[in-house]
């Protein structure tokens, strides 16, 4: 048996579960970060899955050329580089501020 | 002809609104506008005071009309206080000793009326004065006009609302008929007389204007009963005089009240009287609303054909009792009479022109006007008008015997004649239709028609006197205990006063003998001889109270005839004969006190299919047992007022532990004002406080619940927002969770 | 089975378990590390399914520059207290259970649910035989009226921002 679409969406969700828990569970904040980072990636992966297979519709009209799930993906990509840096720069802001990088300490927010 | 007596209805309005909006404001404009402080004493500050509230009223009189009136009113009455303060300053200084200055009462006096004031007074009389003449030339040409008798006349009317197919309509109707046009003669006329009579009473008084202003809008208010044509008007109205009843009892609004006296302040008088009337009016309006409901009209004569046809006795019965009980209100008939005594704190012709002549009578006129439907309801209505007519009579004069405030014991005397006239009305209707029509409303109407002349007398003598010992003491004095003599001093006041004495009780050949000894008669005919016992006891006491009252104003025990006329006078200063403002309208009213009996037409005139059997009524037994107990009374008076010393008297009296007692609870009133303010302190206010504590506790904790709960709830959830985004991040992918969850189970086991 | 399932097999596992080991070891470094791994995977599995130009792309911003960042941002944080550097909170069982119903929704979703694309066969070559990278190039850049010229655009003001900003809050000040 050769490969098929759900492989691919499979392993995306696993790998978002996955991220998701880092990014719920895990105190440290750069560990929070890394867990979107998967999650990101592993939309990156459906994304371009859905693009592999994309070929032809029902009419048998070729969309080989279009591409949109790998542009959408180029675009998450750019986007979580700057979001990776922006909070990053936030983490490290923080620390300075507070000396700790605790997530559950941050809570300066509450009512 | 008759569709022109509109103009009789309108032209008070119109007075009153050239007054309000015409010769007032010219008053008000034309008083000195100089400020002139003086600080001689204390007073002045005070009376400052009373004219801003004069003012106020003022206001608040023109505030309905027109806000450019109002600013002129509020604007003038501080004038008001400027000129009175100029006057006090002259008094002061000795310049202008004249009669005002030291007055002890509260009325705000000007020196001098303005020419706007005098022409107010002028208005007011002019416009009575061509009302009455029309009305007069009505009666007097429909005596002879057997198809207006029949029918009456149409006068003028407007749709207001009207409904599909013609029932539940609203009606502004007016019509004239005989009954309307007896009741026409008697209200132009001593209006007309009270407007004159005015002249001299108000002479000085600040609101001189104002006053025929009041006037005026009362005489349009009891005109607009008089010509109603259904009770969506008679209502109207009916509320009107109460208004207009209002604002003049409470006129002198700076008075204050004088307890040991037992005499209210005007203002809590006006509210007394005008909240009293307001529970008689409950059940006037459920009446009326009953009556609508079950016929969808408010027309008297569609009412007289309909309501007995669709609307089972019983029902009809509760009605009118209902409806009667605006009437008690009104006319101040048991249990609701406490009002009138206490309306006597408005100035004296007020009390002669509403609460003796005209508007207390409006009760009884209703009553006559839908008689028909009273005998349709049976004999339980009938008896209920009789016997509450009955035992007020009874009440009244009990009451009055041993009052000793002049116009009091004329207040008394009112309440008991009108109960007489309820008394009329109930045993007229008694036995049915057939009998019903034999008297019809005759004798209740035609003792109201003589009553109010010889009343009106009786009021406005009493204030010749209350006006000419004003002068004299420069105190209000109303205090019988301070009069006495003053036969000689003010002779016509006097003869008049006591013709008047003498019609009302049932002296024969007088006016008040015919009407009163056929109702006395008509209780025996009818088989009702409780009612008989009682119309005759009071009839004594009538004759006893009233020679009691003459005596002890104008005889004395060592005056001429016996006492009779003049003697020792017991007040100080020197009382004078009033001016002739005040004695022609006595004069005149001494006529119909004489006469008006002898219309013996008048009871065919009104709807009765008989006459007054004048020869009947001389050769019955029972009318001389009328005569003797009235002249009994009289002697009894005469004998113990005139003959005793007034010193021995009161000895007697308090000897005797009976008598005592007895002269207490009538001098107290039956302690019924009492036993009302207990029933307010205790029922009314303990009712509001379970009210308020309803409404705090229940209402409002209801309200201020919610609130806290509101509050609480915010709280103590707002711990939720723990400023932790893996808090948040929990909350929302675990509603995403549950969501797919539900989705799922949705789609697999629910849409399948 | 054939040479790319075979791949995607060996590749999928790597993935799976670098990422249980980014979300699971007690040390931040590891973490970071593992997360290397996790990047390289994914660029693998872009490289079967036809895209080297995004498989590039990763290896280049992930692996060359985020996880860098993050190595940086690690050691600039150090936490010198505590054994754990990367200790799991309170409610992790929490974040467990949803993650877990989660995925169980997407997987039941994607399993049992028809799509709109072909799901087997893979993209057949490109029209007029371009490669990926030079589709890409005139996807992003021919002004024609299909084109992402914009949207590029703009993503390069985001990035812009993204500088600014970092440069802005990370500064000392």
């Amino acid at each position: 048996m050769g490969l098929s679409l759900n492989h691919f969406l499979v392993l995306g969700a696993m790998l978002f579960c996955i991220g998701l828990y880092g990014a719920i569970a895990k105190r440290n904040a750069i560990a929070v970060l890394m867990g979107i980072e998967i999650m990101l990636n592993a939309v990156n992966i459906t994304m371009v899955a859905f693009s592999f297979y994309n070929h032809v519709n029902a009419n048998g009209v070729n969309y080989s050329g279009l591409l949109t799930g790998q542009i959408f993906a180029i675009f998450i990509i750019t986007v979580a580089a700057a979001e990776a840096a922006v909070a990053l720069a936030m983490v490290i802001s923080i620390y300075r501020k507070r000396n700790t990088v605790d997530v559950s300490d941050i809570d300066m927010m509450k009512w | 002809m008759y569709q022109y007596s509109g103009l009789i209805l309108f032209a008070p309005l119109l007075s009153f609104v050239i007054i309000v909006f015409g010769t007032r404001v010219w008053d008000m404009t034309s008083r000195p506008k100089k400020v002139q402080i003086t600080t001689h004493d204390g007073h002045n500050t005070y009376e400052g005071e009373g004219h801003e509230q004069e003012a106020h009223v003022g206001a608040e009189l023109a505030y309905a009309s027109v806000p450019a009136v109002t600013t002129a009113a509020v604007a003038h009455g501080a004038q008001d206080a400027t000129a009175h303060a100029e006057d006090q300053a002259a008094a002061a200084h000795g310049a202008n000793l004249d009669d005002h200055g030291e007055d002890d009462d509260e009325d705000p006096k000007v020196a001098h009326l303005s020419a706007g004031a005098i022409v107010s007074g002028y208005v007011g009389i002019g416009i009575m004065l061509l009302a009455a003449i029309y009305s007069w030339f009505l009666l007097l040409s429909s005596l002879s006009d057997t198809a207006f008798q029949k029918t009456g006349a149409f006068v003028w009317s407007y749709d207001w609302l009207k409904q599909k197919g013609g029932v539940g309509d609203y009606t502004i109707a007016f019509h004239i008929d005989t009954l309307g046009l007896a009741m026409l003669v008697v209200v132009t006329t001593v209006s007309l007389l009270v407007h004159f009579y005015s002249q001299g009473y108000m002479e000085d008084s600040a609101g001189y204007a104002r006053f025929y202003a009041y006037l005026a809008l009362f005489t349009f208010s009891m005109l607009v009963i008089v010509f109603a044509q259904n009770f969506l008007v008679i209502f109207i109205g009916w509320e009107l005089v109460g208004l207009s009843s209002y604002l003049l009892i409470g006129f002198w609004i700076n008075k204050k009240a004088k307890p040991e006296e037992q005499r209210p302040s005007p203002a809590n008088a006006a509210m007394q009287a005008f909240v009293t009337n307001r529970i008689g009016d409950v059940g006037f309006i459920i009446g009326i609303m009953i009556l609508f409901v079950n016929t969808g009209t408010f027309d008297f004569p569609t009412l007289f054909v309909k309501a007995p046809q669709v609307m089972s006795q019983g029902l009809l019965a509760t009605a009118m009792i209902l409806v009667f009980c605006g009437a008690i209100g009104k006319s101040a008939q048991v249990p609701l009479h406490v009002w009138l005594p206490s309306a006597m704190e408005g100035p004296t012709p007020v009390s002669a022109l509403i609460h003796a002549a005209t508007m207390v009578a409006a009760g009884v006129y209703m009553v006559a006007r839908v008689f028909p439907l009273f005998v349709a309801a049976g004999p339980v209505a009938l008896l209920t008008v009789a016997w509450v007519g009955g035992i007020t009579a009874l009440f009244a004069a009990t009451i009055a015997l041993v009052q000793s405030d002049f116009k009091r014991v004329l207040a008394f005397s009112t309440i008991s004649q009108l109960g007489y006239m309820f008394v009329g009305l109930g045993v007229s209707g008694l036995g049915g239709p057939e009998t019903a029509a034999i008297y019809s409303t005759g004798p209740g109407m035609f003792h109201l028609f003589t009553h109010a002349f010889f009343k009106a007398l009786l009021f406005l003598g009493a204030g010749s006197v209350l006006h000419s010992l004003h002068h004299a003491t420069h105190k209000e004095v109303q205090d019988m205990r301070l009069m006495g003599g003053l036969g000689p001093k003010m002779p016509i006041t006097a003869l008049t006063w006591l013709i008047a004495t003498l019609s009302i009780s049932g002296f024969p050949f007088l006016a008040g003998f015919f009407s009163k000894e056929t109702i006395i008669g008509l209780t025996a005919q009818r088989g009702q001889w409780a009612l008989f016992i009682i119309t005759l006891g009071t009839s004594g006491l009538t004759a006893f109270y009233m020679l009691r009252a003459f005596i002890l104003a104008f005889g004395g025990t060592d005056g001429k005839y016996g006492g009779m006329w003049g003697g020792t006078y017991r007040g100080v200063g020197n009382p004078k004969e009033s001016p002739r403002t005040m004695t022609i309208p006595l004069l005149l009213l001494a006529i119909p006190s004489i006469i008006a009996g002898y219309w013996f037409g008048f009871f065919p005139y009104v709807g009765a299919r008989e006459a007054l059997d004048v020869a009947g009524l001389f050769t019955d037994p029972l009318t001389y047992v009328g005569i003797a107990v009235s002249l009994v009374g009289l002697v009894i008076a005469y004998f113990m007022y005139a003959r005793l010393n007034p010193a021995r008297l009161h000895t007697i009296v308090e000897n005797n532990a009976a008598l005592r007692t007895l002269h207490r609870i009538f001098y107290n009133r039956y302690y019924v004002d009492e036993f009302y303010n207990l029933l307010i302190k205790y029922g009314v206010l303990g009712l509001s406080h379970v009210e308020q504590a309803f409404d705090t506790y229940i209402v409002d904790g209801l309200v201020n619940g919610v609130a806290r709960l509101v509050t609480t709830l915010g709280r103590d959830i707002r711990y939720t927002e723990t400023g932790r985004v893996q808090s948040y991040m929990i909350g929302f992918f675990g509603g995403v969770a549950v969501l797919t969850v539900v989705a799922l189970v949705l789609v697999n086991f629910v849409a399948k | 089975m054939d040479f790319a399932t075979l791949v995607f097999w060996i590749v999928a596992v790597i993935l799976i378990g670098a990422a249980l080991a980014v979300v699971g070891l007690r040390n931040i470094v590891h973490s970071a590390l593992a997360l290397v791994i996790v990047f390289a995977m994914a660029a693998g599995i872009y490289l079967l399914l036809n895209a080297e130009f995004i498989a590039i792309v990763q290896i280049l911003i992930y692996v060359g520059a985020i996880t860098i960042l993050i190595l940086f941002a690690i050691m600039l944080t150090r936490v010198t207290s505590g054994q754990s550097t990367n200790p799991v909170s309170k409610q992790w069982w929490l974040g467990a259970i949803v993650s877990i119903l989660i995925g169980v929704g997407i997987i039941y979703a994607e399993m049992n649910s028809s799509h709109a694309v072909a799901t087997v066969g893979g993209s057949s070559p490109l029209p007029g035989n371009v490669s990926n990278v030079v589709r890409i190039g005139q996807l992003l850049y021919s002004p024609s009226s299909y084109s992402y010229v914009l949207p590029f655009e703009v993503a390069s003001l985001v990035l812009l921002v993204a500088i600014v900003g970092a440069i802005v809050i990370g500064r000392e000040d």
